[in-house]
C-alpha cells in the first residue's frame, strides 16, 4: 500500500505522523480544554436532537445551575463524593493499579459507617468521627485482597477488583433485605440515621462534605507532589522497571497508594450515606465507581484537575435532573454525555503524543 | 577465481546517532562456500549483514549481488533476490504452528488460493524440505512447543522456503548446546556444498576453524582482512580479532598493593532458563579495579543484575566481608554500605527518563532521611545537592533540574547516574559497560571517576565487553566464559592470552 502511494508521481506531498517526545504543558492544557469543549458541543447537539431547544441549553447548563445559589449548592453537594472517588482513582492509577473496584469499596465504606450507627458504638459526639474511621477502614479492607493478590501472585487486579464489586453489591442487598432492613419501612433501606450521625451543614447551607473533599484533594496533592511516597509513586508510574532497580520499594508504594485509594472510596460511600441519603439504601452507589474512574481519567490523575472534573460531572448530574423534569430527557442522557466527554479527551491524547507533519517528497 | 561472487560489499559505512558502526567496510562471499564473519561484539558484523538483508540502508559504498549492483529498499526486496537472514532473536509467532509462521513469511510469493489450500501446500513443501535436509520438524506443531534449537530450524526453513540462496546466520550457535551446534553447522555446510552461499556471523573461533571455507575479520567497523582459516594459526586469528593493544594508558608507575578482600562471590548459578551463570567464583578486594572481560552473552548481564539487586534468578553466595549477604540487602542498606551501581542499560535500569533530573538524583540519598521524613521532601536540599553534583561531575546540558532526564545525551546521562551513585563516598562499585555509546571525552571522564573511587579505597568491579576498556582500567582481569570466570590475569596482562581465554570455550 505505502509503496504504491510513494510511486504515484502526483503524490509528491504527503502527511506523516510522528511520535512526539514531549509537549509543553500549556499546549497540553490547550488541547485538553479544546477536546472538552468539543465534547460539550457534541453533547449539546445530542441534547438538541433529543428535544431540548438549542437556545435553552446554555441557560439550563450554565445560568440555572451555576448562577443560582440553590443549584450551586446542589452541585457542590453532588460533587463531594465524586471528588473523593475521583481522588481514589487518581491514587490507584498513579501506582498503575487499575482499581475498578471503587464502587465496592464505597459500598463497604457505607456499610462500615452504618454498622456504627446500628450498633450505636460511641457517644453521640463521637459517633460521626467513628463512622468516618469505620468507612475508611472498611473501604481500605475491601481493597486489601486484590492488591495483595496482585503483588504476591500477579493476579490481574482489573478482574479481581471488578468482581469484588458484585460481591459487595450482593452483600449490601443481603443486608438491606435481611438483617439491616428498617422494620418501619417496606423498602430495602436501613433505619434512618440519627441527626448526630449525619454530616452537618455549614452556616451557609453548604454540606460539610464539600470542605472535607477539598481538604482531601489538597492532602492528596501534598502526597503526590512533595512527599517521599509521591516521589516513589512517580517512579512506579513512569518507569516501573527502573523503579525496581534503583531501589524504590515498588511493592510497598503500590500497597500504600491502593489502600489510600480504598480508604478514600470508603469515605465517599459515607458522604452519600450520611450526607445525601441519611441511611443506607440498596442503590445509593449506582454509577459512582465508574464516574470516579472517568474523573481520574479526565484529570490525568492530577488531584486538582480531578476536583475540577468532579465539579463538571456534578454539574452534569444536576442539570441532567432538571432536564429530566422539564424536558422528559432520560437520565441515561447524562451518562451518554459523560461517555462523549471521555471519548473526546481520550482522542485528544493522540494529538498530544503525535505530530502531523506535511513532508515534501524528494526524488 | 574458481567460484563466482554471491555477495560483494565495497566501502560501506553506517552511522547510528553519531556512532560509526561501519567505516568503509568491504566484504565478498562466494557461491558454494561457508564464509565466516568473525569479530568481537560491536565490531559491526551484524550491521554489515543487516545491510545485505535490506534492513539498513548503507550510507556509502555499494552492494553487488551476483555481480550486479543493487539498491535494496527493504528486507522484502532482499528476500526476492534470494537473501535470507536468520537473526539472533527469532521472529516467530509463538501460538502459531510452524506452517502458519512460514506461510506468513511467504506473503510476497504465494498469494493465490484459499488459506487452507495454501497452508496445505506449504505444509507439503515443509515436509519435503525437512526430509531433504534432515530437520526433524512437524509443520503442525505450534512454535511455543519447540525448543530453542528447533525454533532456529524453523527460522532456517522459513528463509529456505522463501527461496534463499544466500543464507546469513547471525550468531547461530550462541543459544545452542555443543551437539546442536555441531548438527546445525554440518547441515549448513551441506547447503554450501550444494552451491548456496552461507555467511556465518560468529565470534567463536572453533566454529570458524571447523566449518568455514573463508573468514573475514572485522574490528571497530572495518573489515581487517579476509583469508582461509587453515592458512593461519589460531594465535594469528585471535590477534587479528582482538587487535593490537591500542590504548597505552595509565599503567600506574607504582605497583598497587591490593587491599583486603571485600566481596566474595561463590558458586553463583542461574536457577532458571539456560545456565547463564554456572558456578561463578570471584573475590573483589578493596582498592582495586577488577575487570571482567569476555565475549558478550557469557553471563555478564546476569552477573551484573545479581550484583546490582535487579531481579535475577540465581543461587550461590555473594558475601560482603563484614556486611552480610549482598542478596539480602534492601536499597537503603545498600546505600548505607556505600554500594554504587552503574548498570549497562541507562534508561532501562538507572534513570527514569520521563522524570526530572532532581527526582532521579534524589534517590541516591533518600533513604537516609537527609531529604526529609517520609511525608515531606526537602525539595530545596535535593536541588542544592543536585546542583552541586551536576557541577562536580560535569553533567552538561542541564538547563533546569526540573528537566526530564531523557533529554540528556548518553554521556551526560551516565554522568548523572555516577553523580547519584557517588553522592555518598562509594565503598563498592559495580559498573557494567559504563562507557558504552559514549564519546571519547565522556568515556575518559567516566573512567576517571572509577579510578578515583578505586584510589580512595573502593572495591570496583568493571564488567565490559570492550577488551580495550578492561585492559586500560583493571588491576586484575577475570575472563568470563559460559557463566564463570575461566582465567584470571594480573597487571600487566598479556592481551593475546586474554583473547585466547575469551574465545576458547571449555
Amino acid at each position: 500500500m505505502s509503496e504504491l502511494a510513494l510511486r504515484r508521481p502526483l503524490m509528491n506531498r504527503r502527511y506523516t505522523l510522528e511520535v512526539r517526545q514531549q509537549m509543553a504543558w500549556p499546549w497540553q492544557a490547550l488541547i485538553l480544554t479544546g477536546s472538552l469543549i468539543m465534547g460539550l458541543l457534541i453533547s449539546g447537539a445530542i441534547l438538541v436532537w433529543a428535544g431540548v431547544p438549542a437556545g435553552e441549553l446554555l441557560n439550563e447548563f450554565v445560568f440555572l445551575t451555576l448562577f443560582d445559589a440553590q443549584s450551586l449548592r446542589a452541585v457542590l453537594f453532588q460533587a463531594s463524593p465524586l471528588i473523593m472517588v475521583g481522588l481514589a482513582g487518581c491514587l490507584a492509577f498513579r501506582a498503575r493499579f487499575w482499581n475498578l473496584g471503587l464502587e465496592g469499596q464505597m459500598i463497604f465504606g457505607a456499610i462500615g459507617a452504618t454498622a456504627i450507627t446500628l450498633w450505636e458504638i460511641g457517644s453521640p459526639a463521637m459517633r460521626l468521627p467513628l463512622m468516618v474511621i469505620a468507612a475508611m477502614v472498611c473501604g481500605l479492607l475491601w481493597s486489601v485482597a486484590p492488591v495483595l493478590l496482585r503483588l504476591k501472585l500477579q493476579v490481574n487486579e482489573i478482574v479481581s477488583t471488578l468482581m469484588l464489586n458484585y460481591i459487595a453489591i450482593n452483600f449490601l442487598l443481603h443486608l438491606m433485605y435481611g438483617a439491616w432492613k428498617d422494620p418501619k419501612d417496606a423498602f430495602p433501606y436501613s433505619p434512618k440515621y440519627e441527626s448526630f450521625e449525619l454530616l452537618p451543614d455549614l452556616a451557609n447551607g453548604l454540606s460539610l462534605s464539600f470542605p472535607i473533599a477539598i481538604g482531601t484533594a489538597l492532602l492528596v496533592l501534598w502526597f503526590v507532589s512533595i512527599s517521599r511516597g509521591g516521589l516513589y509513586l512517580r517512579f512506579v508510574d513512569k518507569s516501573p522497571q527502573v523503579a525496581r532497580s534503583v531501589g524504590v520499594p515498588v511493592a510497598r508504594t503500590i500497597l500504600l497508594a491502593v489502600l489510600f485509594s480504598g480508604a478514600l472510596a470508603g469515605l465517599a460511600g459515607l458522604m452519600i450515606a450520611a450526607g445525601q441519603e441519611g441511611r443506607l439504601t440498596h442503590s445509593f452507589y449506582v454509577g459512582y465507581g465508574f464516574s470516579g474512574i472517568l474523573i481520574a481519567f479526565l484529570a490525568r490523575n492530577n488531584p486538582i484537575a480531578a476536583t475540577c472534573a468532579a465539579l463538571l460531572i456534578a454539574t452534569l448530574f444536576v442539570a441532567g435532573r432538571s432536564l429530566q423534569v422539564f424536558y422528559q430527557i432520560p437520565f441515561a442522557m447524562v451518562q451518554l454525555i459523560q461517555a462523549v466527554l471521555v471519548i473526546c479527551v481520550a482522542s485528544s491524547d493522540f494529538f498530544i503524543r503525535h505530530r502531523i507533519r506535511r513532508v515534501q517528497m524528494g526524488d | 577465481m574458481s567460484k563466482p561472487n554471491a555477495i560483494q560489499l565495497t566501502g560501506v559505512s553506517k552511522t547510528f546517532d553519531g556512532f560509526k558502526a561501519l567505516a568503509d567496510a568491504d566484504f565478498t562471499a562466494k557461491w558454494g562456500e561457508v564464509h565466516a564473519l568473525l569479530g568481537e561484539n560491536g565490531a559491526g558484523k551484524s550491521s554489515l549483514m543487516n545491510i545485505v538483508a535490506g534492513l539498513y540502508g548503507p550510507e556509502g559504498g555499494s552492494l553487488f549481488i551476483d555481480d550486479n549492483p543493487v539498491k535494496l529498499r527493504g528486507p522484502k526486496e532482499a528476500a526476492k533476490l534470494g537473501i535470507g537472514m536468520v537473526h539472533q532473536h527469532f521472529k516467530l509467532v509463538a501460538p502459531f504452528t510452524v506452517a502458519e509462521n512460514i506461510l506468513l513469511n511467504l506473503g510476497h510469493i504465494q498469494t493465490s488460493g484459499l488459506y487452507r489450500e495454501r497452508l496445505r501446500r506449504v505444509s507439503e513443501d515443509i515436509r519435503t524440505m525437512v526430509d531433504r535436509i534432515g530437520f526433524n520438524i512437524d509443520p503442525d506443531t505450534p512454535i511455543h512447543r519447540l525448543s530453542i534449537a528447533e525454533q532456529q530450524r524453523v527460522e532456517i526453513l522459513k528463509v529456505l522456503l522463501a527461496g534463499a540462496k544466500v543464507l546469513i546466520l547471525d550468531e547461530p550457535t550462541a543459544v545452542l548446546t555443543e551437539e546442536e551446534a555441531e548438527s546445525l553447522l554440518t547441515t549448513v555446510q551441506g547447503f554450501a556444498r550444494e552451491g548456496a552461499a552461507v555467511i556465518l556471523v560468529t565470534h567463536k573461533m572453533n566454529d570458524v576453524l571447523r566449518y568455514a571455507d573463508q573468514v573475514t575479520i572485522m574490528r571497530g567497523g572495518r573489515t581487517v582482512t579476509s583469508l582461509r582459516p587453515d592458512s593461519v594459526s589460531v594465535d594469528e586469528l585471535v590477534r587479528l580479532t582482538v587487535g593490537e593493544s591500542t590504548t597505552h594508558t595509565d599503567q600506574p608507575s607504582a605497583e598497587r598493593t591490593p587491599g583486603e578482600p571485600y566481596l566474595r562471590v561463590s558458586d553463583l548459578t542461574s536457577t532458571a532458563g539456560r545456565r547463564a551463570l554456572n558456578g561463578l567464583d570471584l573475590t573483589l578486594n578493596r582498592g582495586e579495579i577488577y575487570g571482567i572481560a569476555g565475549v558478550g552473552g557469557n553471563g555478564q548481564s546476569e552477573l551484573a543484575n545479581a550484583l546490582m539487586g535487579i531481579p535475577e534468578p540465581v543461587q550461590g553466595d555473594m558475601e560482603i566481608i563484614g556486611g552480610g549477604d549482598l542478596a539480602e540487602l534492601d536499597a537503603a542498606q545498600r546505600r548505607a554500605l556505600g554500594i554504587a551501581s552503574i548498570p549497562a542499560d541507562r534508561y532501562g535500569s538507572a534513570l527514569a527518563g520521563p522524570l526530572s533530573i532532581a527526582d532521579n538524583f534524589a534517590l541516591g540519598d533518600i533513604h537516609s532521611g537527609r531529604y526529609g521524613p517520609f511525608w515531606y521532601l526537602k525539595t530545596r536540599a535535593i536541588e542544592a545537592d543536585a546542583t552541586k553534583a551536576v557541577h562536580q561531575f560535569d553533567v552538561q546540558g542541564v538547563r533546569s533540574l526540573k528537566q526530564k532526564a531523557a533529554l540528556l545525551s548518553g554521556g551526560n546521562a551516565q554522568k548523572l547516574v555516577i553523580a547519584r551513585e557517588f553522592s555518598r563516598p562509594p565503598r563498592l562499585v559495580f559498573a557494567h559497560s559504563p562507557s558504552r555509546g559514549l564519546d571519547v571525552k565522556a568515556t575518559e571522564a567516566v573512567r576517571e571517576r572509577l579510578r578515583a573511587a578505586r584510589n580512595d579505597g573502593a572495591a570496583v568491579l568493571l564488567i565490559s565487553e570492550d577488551l580495550d576498556e578492561v585492559m586500560a582500567m583493571a588491576d586484575r582481569i577475570g575472563v568470563m566464559s559460559a557463566g564463570r570466570i575461566v582465567a584470571e590475569f594480573s597487571r600487566p596482562a598479556d592481551r593475546q592470552a586474554i583473547g585466547q581465554a575469551m574465545v576458547n570455550h571449555v
